[in-house]
């Protein structure tokens, strides 16, 4: 299965989804997944019928320094969309 | 380009975490070198008790206030570590600050300003350990005399921990600008997690320091930590499955609070603190907020458990007749690694400075055991907050909010394993097995090995892991604000917590650390020490 | 949009995500109703923690059982 992998963070409103190519921003994550289909379909990353494993990675970088020294890892999301 | 995908071992070189197993484990393997003959460890500093005019047949020159442990240890450079007198706490200085340095630059921190932060912490923190070691303060009635003194405070090292603990509150609080520019260095839980690493050769080596005494006080030793092991393990399951579920309706049902914030609570003030806490926001898809709030106010209770716990423990229940049931409620109640590490360490002193008072010296229990049943229950508890994260992130990604297409990654499991874990036990077991392999369980004619592995390992267990505890506690007290406290935002929060720790954490916590250590005993080593 | 541009670089890499920063209001507020699943929750972890008192009380040599 294709994988395509992003940071994910969080910006005090909305959760935004970036890698080099695109970025994707929403206050929620059932918005998001679904703004994230619509646009993989747009721009043709996924085809009819095929299916596309998304990985959202959280970006560790943007936790509080003072955090991240108990702990580094807040999650990564999995979700596999289709076109 | 593509963006990389986290693999297992994303973070080896850039987090804390693993930083502190190439610290401990790096310091360990040096040490090892004793084996060969040659001691690469013996400079590291330790203080003794001291009085400004020593009586002259007794003890407490201030000019020995500090020796490198070599001096005492090593079997092949005594006489160079001798030497060293004061000048080991600068060889130590110079030589964690190379090595934290490297740390901090792998983790892309602010060197320059790290080392300007460390440095004013380790002075600070050399200072109040040096205070800390006057006779009046550490010294208790049994061996006062010998430094000329009618009355002591009977603390121990403990004092110059609470030394510590107060310079850096005092800093924290009142200083708020110098605590923001120290903020680099004053990193508590890298601090600690090396200590940790540091305490698993403690461990390892408490049945090589027994076996130096007799070989049955040895095999005692290996037991008993065997069983601080298995106790530990079975108290932590139960009470972390009646923890959360607790708090969880305490915030709910009492605090009427969202699902989220009651979940990311639950794990925080039941769990284990911070890394509980953000682990839970990200399993329930928490916004980051959640989890960052919780964790502000974690940190600030900790430290009041810190305060409030070990001398509770030590004078109220269960006192020194179950100093292992109050080590194990310990790790169960104090949330962070920190506060609970340096928590059990504090008791650890006032508990067997008490046993020998109360006895009057036929009664001296090794030091570090009870540090280490404090700690074992918080490993397990560390360990296990990924498979609670994990079934949590099961239960609100497949049950609760249902999302389409979502998948909980096995791989989480790993990614929130807490890395200095496996220095600890490879430093242990690495111990044990000298111990029963080439150290023949203590036999007499493995003595000289087993001494040579003693040379190393003393420097490591008893100096190191000290200065870190030291370096724990001031950074502590550095980056804990009370004003927190104050903040509205956090108003309800600060009543879920007080009423939950309170009235429910803490007594199921030493309940559950009764039914399983209860009546567990210390080996008695008063006749094999001198007074 | 510009804004927006700004917002990205300050989430990124600098460790902004503090407490003061954000929204926080609804932390604490729109409590939810409780929900069966969430019984099943509480209920399976005093389950597990029961048997595991259970088991460790009989298995673990220094409980007070033995």
């Amino acid at each position: 299965m294709k994988r395509l992998v992003f940071k994910i963070t969080h910006n005090g409103r909305e959760w935004v989804v970036r890698n080099e190519s695109m970025t994707l921003s929403s206050p929620t994550l059932d918005e998001l997944d679904i703004r994230m289909g619509e646009l993989l379909r747009e721009r043709g990353e996924i085809g009819q019928g095929e299916r596309v494993r998304v990985i959202m990675e959280f970006d560790s970088s943007s936790i509080p320094q003072w955090i991240r020294q108990y702990t580094h890892h807040y999650f990564d999301r999995v979700v596999e969309i289709e076109g | 380009m593509a963006q990389p995908e986290r693999r297992w071992y994303t973070g080896m070189l850039t987090t804390e975490d693993w930083w502190a197993v190439w610290l401990g484990v790096g310091f360990f393997f040096l040490s090892l070198f004793t084996l060969a003959g040659v001691d690469l460890v013996g400079w590291i500093t330790y203080p003794t008790k001291w009085v400004f005019s020593p009586p002259p047949e007794g003890k407490g020159a201030i000019g020995h206030a500090f020796y490198a442990l070599g001096k005492k240890y090593s079997v092949t450079a005594k006489g160079f570590y001798k030497g060293l007198g004061w000048w080991s706490v600068i060889w130590t200085y110079v030589i964690f600050t190379i090595a934290t340095c490297i740390g901090a630059g792998a983790m892309k921190w602010n060197v320059k300003r790290f080392f300007v932060g460390w440095t004013i912490i380790y002075f600070l923190t050399i200072a109040c350990w040096f205070i800390g070691h006057h006779a009046f303060i550490a010294a208790n009635k049994l061996n006062m005399r010998q430094y000329g003194l009618n009355f002591a405070l009977s603390l121990g090292g403990g004092g110059s921990f609470i030394l510590a603990l107060i310079v850096g509150l005092i800093i924290g609080n009142f200083f708020r600008g110098f605590a923001r520019f120290l903020s680099e260095a004053a990193k508590p839980e890298w601090y600690i997690k090396t200590a940790i690493v540091t305490l698993g050769v403690k461990l390892g080596y408490l049945p090589i320091k027994l076996a130096g005494m007799s070989q049955k006080l040895g095999k005692e030793a290996a037991g008993l930590t065997f069983e601080l092991f298995v106790a530990g393990a079975a108290a932590t399951i139960v009470a972390y499955m009646i923890f959360w579920p607790g708090v969880y309706i305490i915030s709910r049902k009492i605090f009427n609070l969202p699902r989220k914030t009651a979940a990311v609570l639950g794990s925080g003030i039941s769990i284990c603190g911070v890394s509980a806490a953000v682990a839970t926001g990200g399993a329930v898809r928490a916004k980051p907020v959640v989890s960052i709030m919780v964790s502000a106010l974690v940190v600030v209770w900790a430290v009041i458990e810190l305060i409030i716990l070990p001398g509770f423990y030590t004078h109220v229940w269960p006192t020194t007749k179950d100093p292992l049931v109050a080590g194990a409620a310990m790790g169960m109640s104090v949330k962070t690694d920190g506060a609970d590490a340096a928590a059990g360490e504090l008791m650890d002193e006032f508990m067997r400075n008490k046993i020998e008072v109360e006895t009057n010296g036929a009664v001296k229990w090794p030091a570090g055991i009870i540090t280490s049943s404090a700690v074992m229950t918080k490993v397990w508890i560390d360990m296990f907050i990924g498979i609670w994260a994990f079934v949590l992130a099961m239960v609100w990604v497949y049950r609760i909010e249902r999302r389409p297409g979502e998948k909980v990654p096995a791989s989480e499991v790993w990614h929130r394993f807490p890395k200095f874990v496996l220095g600890y036990f490879f430093c242990w077991f690495f111990l044990l097995a000298l111990y029963f392999g080439p150290g023949q369980s203590g036999a007499p004619e493995a003595m000289p090995f087993l001494k040579s592995v003693k040379a190393g390992a003393v420097p490591i267990e008893k100096g190191m892991r000290k200065l870190f505890f030291m370096l724990t506690f001031m950074s502590l007290g550095i980056i804990t604000d009370f004003k927190k406290l104050r903040e509205a935002q956090f108003g309800k929060m600060v009543w879920v917590y007080f009423v939950s720790l309170f009235f429910f954490i803490i007594p199921v916590a030493a309940l559950i650390a009764y039914l399983f250590h209860h009546g567990m005993q210390i080996p008695n080593i008063a006749g094999y020490v001198k007074p | 949009m510009a804004e927006e541009v700004k917002q990205k670089k300050e989430i990124s890499g600098t460790g902004s995500l503090t407490g003061e920063a954000l929204e926080a209001e609804d932390v604490l507020a729109g409590a939810e109703e409780w929900d069966p699943v969430e019984t099943k929750l509480v209920l399976w972890s005093f389950v597990i923690a029961i048997i595991a008192l259970i088991i460790g009380l009989l298995v673990v040599p220094t409980s007070v059982f033995n």
